[in-house]
């Protein structure tokens, strides 16, 4: 799959699975928008390696972003991952 | 003090102390490490356990529950949370059936790595700790006195 500049992976963590969206998103997507769709794609079983959960909700979840780094073979694409929150206390 | 917490295994084993620089009196902050830590040893996972200011039962506040709902769906099982004050200590657990609802109950007998847990968190070092140790098991006729040394650490500490 070829990842343009703009665009990133997004790998995403639910029910102890994790995978990658089956597309591409921009880089700069809204943090809501980026739940909405990993909402609507666990909710319909469409990333690889995450079972469909029609009760998935991502609304306390963190969505972070890592730009591209490396050249050549080592070159690795941007990322966006969303996984749970940890903060704790008041 | 300021808050800190620790990941326990299956065990009842700390696997890591979370005390990150940015945590405050009354907050841990959203960590991508201890994410990681909780992701890697999800396998042999038993919970979470942080300290709270003050003294009496402690409870989850609204960001302990929603992170306690969000890790444990990430992770795909539950978990103990345990809570410490400064003389007490709680485990709260999901009761259902909604998702935030997880009730806490007061631990009798507490788990051995609670009272270093309130030492990190009351920000105590390793000579701190040992000094401390040393004082309480000689009042309690475990131990032989304290040095002369720690006695001084002691009596600066609490300026007699």
């Amino acid at each position: 799959m070829a990842i343009g500049d703009n665009e990133a992976l997004v790998n995403v963590t639910w029910a102890g699975q994790n995978g990658d969206l089956q597309d591409p998103v921009a880089y700069d997507s809204t943090d809501g928008d980026v739940r909405q769709w990993v909402t609507e794609a666990v909710r319909a079983g469409d990333i690889a390696g995450i079972d469909a959960d029609a009760n998935a909700n991502f609304a306390d979840y963190i969505v972070q972003r890592f730009p591209a780094k490396g050249e050549g073979d080592e070159a690795k694409p941007n990322r966006i991952m969303i996984r749970p929150k940890t903060p704790f206390g008041v | 003090m300021k808050e800190a917490g620790v990941v326990i295994d299956l065990q009842g084993r700390p696997l890591y102390w979370h005390a990150p620089e940015d945590r405050t009196v009354g907050s841990l902050p959203d960590s991508h490490d201890l994410w990681e830590i909780l992701w890697e040893n999800r396998e042999i996972l038993a919970g979470f356990g942080h300290s709270h200011p003050g003294s009496g039962q402690p409870g989850p506040s609204h960001t302990d529950v929603t992170t306690f709902a969000a890790i444990e769906s990430g992770l795909g099982k539950r978990l103990d949370w345990w809570i410490t004050s400064s003389d007490k200590m709680s485990v709260c657990r999901w009761v259902g059936p909604g998702r935030l609802t997880y009730a806490p109950i007061v631990l009798v007998q507490e788990p051995s790595w609670a009272d270093r847990l309130r030492a990190i968190s009351a920000g105590l070092t390793g000579p701190q700790l040992e000094t401390r140790r040393a004082v309480l098991n000689y009042l309690l006729g475990k131990g032989s006195a304290p040095t002369a040394e720690q006695v001084q650490a002691i009596r600066q500490e609490w300026q007699m």
